[in-house]
């Protein structure tokens, strides 16, 4: 009897949502970017989501078709299901080649439709109304339909991970109602003015139901996936090259307009400087990268192109508020108060990118200026500490919490890395003058793991960047703390949930900016994040690759060039 | 025949011997529903997952006794299936992920291997000839002074010196490459490795060609007239192989071990370095299957020296 | 060829030969070695994990200097003070686990070279299987499974000791165990635990003596090896953990060589002390490489 001879289509579907990146799939499930509504509700004001990229052909360079783009990413996925892998940015940089999502995002940081040709709310926007485009065609010849949408709404919600981002916000029953077979109504739970933008990332990738059904049968076809999207699958060899083709029969070819790369191959090189090395022999054409090691060798290079952003999400320290001894607030404080952020910049950033007070850039119209994260100031940490380890604290099993008058922690990681062991150092460095720190270091999955289950102290994690902040509330609700939790920090404040619920349903926009700055204050006063750093995201791409940034929406908006690292090719065209 | 048969019934029991411990170890000391389920494994409150978790013990056998797991991962081993990677979908299969990196590795074994021997056969031969000079002291000392430095303190040198500094081998390997650029980017890795060996294959083998010319049949070839060359060559170094080639064969486990590093740091996607990877992600399957190759290979080449050696000198068969 | 015939001395007698100013070098140099690893927190050199950033000289890692002797990593900490702090868990770990080594592998060693018989057989077969599995790939697969502190991963080295050590005493224990003077000494009345201690033992220390300083060295080997893996004893500065810093990435190698090269330099050192010591010490008691 072979042990792993069946495959049984639920562990499959456990295993795929297991891996790293899980926090992003839920972060951009619950969508991505600025502020939006709809095509009728009033616009809000929003930062464009990327500077303009310093980039590419003058206006008057005709595309031409023809050519293979190499893309270089941080990582690969173990499969592109978007009910129920773990998308990280290199996962949805590729699955934005292969799906299209059902609205996205333009530069003005309006949702807008795309794969969906329109949506309607109804007066109190507890129903949406979306109409699908007519006659799109998945690359497998299966029509879109509103069964497809709806199969793959009901697979994703009953994904035991992937799910916990669906679930709270829907009722059991009814919450995806068919109303023809390119009509159907969405119900949600609650009241949101900006819908739509929950249907701009994973959520809003639609894929084939004849192959969503082939999966259950066969999960290895998870790493074929079959969307409507610019461009098909071709071939895949894992941990090697991913190659799609152009399809010849996109939707998108009459009404935005012409695909032209012949092909795209993406290639994960997880080391950096490896990246940066293939890029400058010609064996890439474009790249994304965090690695701020690496920017000032893109700005020296004059035969590439790079456009750097620091607005999507942010590193910082988190701290698990349901576990002794960072249940109680003083700990918390004394930890931020104890890191030396500063110094941390100076070593880690290389003085590129920005320092985080919150996780607004000042850029942004929600930024909070009242709003500083604390840090660098031992003595308050030491005061701190002494006030708590005074009261001889235990935990509910009776452990004591300090020893020799310093609070007792643990600092995990996900490695192997040599970088995380030198932040690691660098923490302990600042912290064991009041703190006793015990160093874990784990693999990724196991990080994510103990993570979600709460068995941790104190992580190093990124998180928000939905610059529609209201999606990023899956992070910070009571209704997300569980077994498995996606208010990672366990931190329940119904006042909190009480202003989320009213940013989704505000008054007027200029009320919502009001209410999105207390929600900062009341993230700060929570003490569950020491914010550190907004993560920078560089492309990079040499001087035959044009037009990444010339997307159209079908009525002719124009679309972000990219979303927190995440790029699209449907526009791109190379020159010989 | 006799001694034919032994030999192998015991190379058989140390190979299951190998497979017990590390099977034992790795269930015992690990947590394989953690690494196959992931949080759900520990949401034990949640009846849905309290399903999945009966589905996926069923499913890799957890719930059955250790004995009773160890056999049926046996029985599928010996039959070619290594079974799936605890990987988030399962894939790519063990075996794939072995077949796909083992070539390289074997590669650089190889490659290392033939480097240390034709490095070694000469440089023992001269300082055999020159021996109690100063050439014999120093090439002494050199071999002294490698054998002395670690794999990885070597790979780390000549990374700076050749790649960085001097410019001549490339810094990555790339799977996709035509053979003769992945050979040459396997030299330094090669040299890592093989360096060390050469100089222990040296001292031997000087050692030994030292104390056969020493004996009667030397001076006679030497009174016949023979040229001191022709001794050297074919006299000398016959004899002195015996001995040699036992120590190339014993010396394969090391040059196993010393792939770990090289693979490591000049990031060549072969065993070694897998073997690292899955041993952090707890990826047992894989884990299990690569060091039951490993050890497969070191036993099996033993065997073979052994058998070579008996066919060589018959005194020894007892 | 002017070599001239040389007859190896007899077994049993020990050739006065001198050790050699080598000999005695190299261990001063293991010597100051285990000082400065038992007294680094009390000499008086710099923190090791302290951050002496200094904005005068731009970002760190700052090259060799007079406040730096070996410079500083990427974190601005000093080289030097790491490198003579490397020195404590690299040699802790070395001799704990040529210790265990010895305590362990000796005596099954000794017994069964001793009273051989099921029990000479049952510890060669267990000495065969240890060697069996590539030590690295073991030492990586048990501190990874069990815990990365000082005590697991020196008793898993002493684990992978026990094998060559076992083999060594058990074949010079063949030696004498049939030797007159044992013999003799059984028909005294001697018991065998008598016998063990008094004739087998002092005879079978001076063979073992040069196979501990050699087993040292390699001890200390496979844990660089394992630290610059990422394996060794988790929040504790090493050689093989420092050289990995310092080569990781190309461009550190590259641009601030003295990052590794110094703790390279150091472990090649002690290293190379010891594995000349032990050999000299080999050649001094004039000790046949005994194969089984």
């Amino acid at each position: 009897m072979k042990i792993i001879g069946q495959s049984n289509r639920r562990t499959r579907r456990i295993l795929g949502a297991t891996v790293v990146g899980l926090l992003s799939v839920v972060a951009v499930a619950c969508g991505g970017d600025d502020s939006s509504s709809t095509n009728s509700a009033p616009a809000e004001t929003g930062a464009p989501t990327s500077d303009a990229p310093t980039t590419d052909a003058p206006a008057e360079e005709t595309p031409v078709a023809g050519g293979t783009l190499r893309v270089g990413l941080e990582a690969d996925v173990d499969g592109l299901n978007p009910t129920a892998s773990a998308l990280a940015v290199a996962g949805l940089t590729m699955a934005s080649a292969v799906f299209d999502p059902l609205f996205t995002f333009d530069v003005d940081g309006n949702a807008v439709p795309y794969l969906a040709e329109s949506i309607e709310p109804s007066a109190d926007f507890m129903v949406w109304t979306l109409k699908l485009r007519a006659g799109v065609v998945f690359h497998d010849g299966t029509p879109l339909t509103t069964d497809a949408v709806i199969k793959q709404f009901e697979i994703t919600r009953a994904d035991p991970l992937v799910g916990l981002a669906v679930r709270p916000y829907y009722p059991e029953t009814g919450a995806v109602v068919k109303i023809d077979d390119l009509t159907m109504e969405f119900h949600p739970l609650e009241a949101s003015q900006f819908f739509p933008t929950a249907l701009t990332a994973q959520l809003g990738y639609i894929a084939s139901p004849t192959w969503l059904d082939a999966l259950a049968a066969d999960p290895t076809l998870e790493q074929q996936p079959v969307g409507t999207g610019p461009f098909q699958f071709d071939s895949r060899t894992e941990d090697s090259v991913t190659k799609f083709v152009r399809n010849d029969n996109w939707w998108g070819t009459d009404i935005i307009g012409p695909t032209y790369l012949d092909a795209i191959e993406f290639y994960p090189v997880t080391d950096p400087d490896t990246r940066t090395e293939m890029i400058q022999n010609d064996e890439l054409d474009i790249l994304h990268t965090t690695d701020t090691n690496q920017f000032q060798t893109y700005r020296d290079d004059p035969t590439l192109t790079t456009s750097i952003d620091d607005n999507g999400d942010e590193y910082f320290l988190m701290i698990n508020t349901a576990k002794a001894p960072f249940d109680d607030v003083r700990v918390r404080k004394a930890l931020a108060l104890a890191t030396d952020r500063q110094g941390y910049y100076d070593l880690f950033n290389t003085g590129e990118g920005r320092m985080a007070d919150q996780m607004f850039t000042p850029d942004s119209p929600y930024y909070n200026a009242d709003v500083k994260q604390e840090g660098n100031d031992p003595e308050g940490a030491a005061a701190l500490v002494a006030e708590y380890c005074g009261e001889n604290p235990v935990d509910d099993a009776g452990v004591a919490q300090c020893t020799d008058g310093k609070v007792n922690m643990e600092y995990q990681w996900s490695g192997p890395s040599v970088l995380a062991t030198r932040i690691a150092d660098f923490y302990n460095e600042n912290w064991k003058a009041s703190f006793n720190v015990t160093f874990d270091e784990k693999s990724q999955a196991d990080n994510i793991q103990e993570a979600a289950l709460g068995i941790y102290n104190v992580v190093g994690w990124r998180q928000f960047g939905a610059e529609n902040p209201g999606d990023d509330r899956v992070w910070l609700e009571c209704r997300n703390i569980g077994g498995i939790s996606l208010n990672w920090p366990r931190y329940c404040d119904d006042a909190r949930d009480a202003l989320i619920k009213e940013i989704a349903n505000p008054a007027s926009p200029e009320e919502r900016v009001g209410l999105i700055q207390k929600l900062v204050q009341n993230l700060h006063d929570s003490y569950a994040y020491v914010f550190m750093t907004h993560s920078s995201w560089a492309i990079v791409s040499t001087d035959k690759v044009h037009g990444n940034c010339d997307r159209k929406s079908p009525e002719g908006n124009s679309l972000v060039c990219s979303i927190n690292g995440r790029m699209f090719f449907q526009s791109t065209w190379l020159s010989s | 025949m006799r001694y034919y048969v032994q030999r192998v019934a015991l190379a058989i029991l140390l190979l299951l011997a190998v497979s017990m411990l590390t099977f034992g170890a790795l269930n015992i000391l690990g947590d394989p529903l953690f690494n196959i389920l992931g949080p759900v494994a520990g949401d034990v409150n949640n009846p849905d997952s309290i399903k999945m978790i009966a589905l996926a013990k069923k499913e890799f056998n957890l719930d059955r006794s250790l004995p009773v797991r160890y056999f049926i991962w046996l029985s599928d081993f010996v039959r070619g299936d290594f079974g799936v990677t605890f990987s988030s979908t399962g894939q790519p299969p063990v075996s794939g992920v072995i077949s796909e990196r083992l070539p390289r590795t074997i590669s650089l074994v190889f490659l290392a291997q033939m480097f240390a021997i034709l490095v070694s056969i000469p440089w023992a031969i001269i300082a055999a000839a020159r021996a109690g000079k100063i050439s014999d002291r120093i090439s002494t000392i050199n071999a002294f002074f490698l054998v002395a430095m670690p794999n990885f303190a070597i790979a780390v040198i000549l990374k700076f010196v050749f790649s960085l500094k001097l410019g001549w081998t490339p810094i990555t390997y790339m799977a996709d490459d035509p053979l003769r650029s992945r050979l040459f980017q396997l030299l330094l890795p090669a040299l890592t490795i093989g360096l060390p060996v050469a100089a222990v294959y040296q001292r031997l083998l000087r050692t030994d060609l030292i104390t056969t010319l020493q004996q009667d049949f030397i001076l006679l070839a030497r009174t016949k007239g023979l040229s001191k060359t022709r001794i050297l060559f074919v006299h000398a170094l016959r004899p002195s192989l015996f001995s040699f080639i036992t120590v190339v064969g014993l010396n394969t486990g090391a040059l196993i071990g010393g792939s770990i590093v090289a693979e490591t740091v000049f990031r060549i996607p072969g065993i070694g370095s897998t073997l690292v990877e899955s041993i952090f992600r707890n990826d047992f399957p894989v884990v299990l299957a690569i060091v039951m190759i490993v050890a497969s290979a070191f036993v099996v080449i033993n065997l073979l020296v052994d058998f070579a050696y008996t066919l060589i000198d018959p005194r020894v068969r007892r | 060829m002017s070599t001239t015939p040389v007859t190896p001395a007899p077994d049993d007698t020990i050739v006065a030969k001198k050790l050699g100013v080598g000999f005695w070098l190299c261990v001063t140099w293991v010597g100051l070695m285990a000082f400065i690893a038992i007294f680094a927190p009390v000499l008086p050199i710099k923190s090791p994990t302290a951050n002496f950033i200094n904005s005068a000289q731009g970002r760190p890692p700052y090259a060799p200097s007079w406040s730096h002797w070996f410079g500083t990593d990427k974190d601005a900490r000093d080289v030097f003070s790491r490198s003579m702090y490397g020195a404590r868990i690299s040699l802790t770990v070395g001799f704990t686990a040529i210790t265990a080594g010895f305590l362990i592998g000796g005596t099954l060693g000794v017994i069964s070279g001793y009273y051989k018989g099921w029990i000479d057989r049952i510890s060669s077969f267990g000495f065969i299987v240890l060697l069996s599995f590539p030590s690295l790939v073991l030492a990586i697969l048990l501190t990874s499974l069990i815990d990365r502190n000082l005590l697991t991963v020196s008793l898993v080295l002493g684990l992978l000791s026990i094998a060559p050590v076992g083999r060594l005493a058990r074949a010079a224990t063949l030696q004498y165990a049939d030797r007159e003077f044992v013999l003799a000494a059984r028909q005294i009345g001697a018991t065998n635990r008598r016998i063990i201690i008094k004739e087998i033992l002092p005879n079978v220390a001076i063979p073992m003596s040069s196979l501990a300083l050699l087993g040292m060295a390699v001890a200390v080997v496979a844990e660089g090896g394992l630290a610059f893996l990422g394996f060794s004893v988790q929040k504790g500065i090493t050689w093989g953990g420092l050289i990995q810093l310092g080569s990781d990435a190309s461009k550190t190698l590259q641009n601030a060589p003295w990052i590794a090269f110094f703790p390279i330099l150091m472990l090649f050192l002690t290293v190379l002390s010891l594995n000349f010591a032990g050999d000299r010490l080999r050649t001094f008691f004039d000790v046949k490489e005994t194969t089984l």
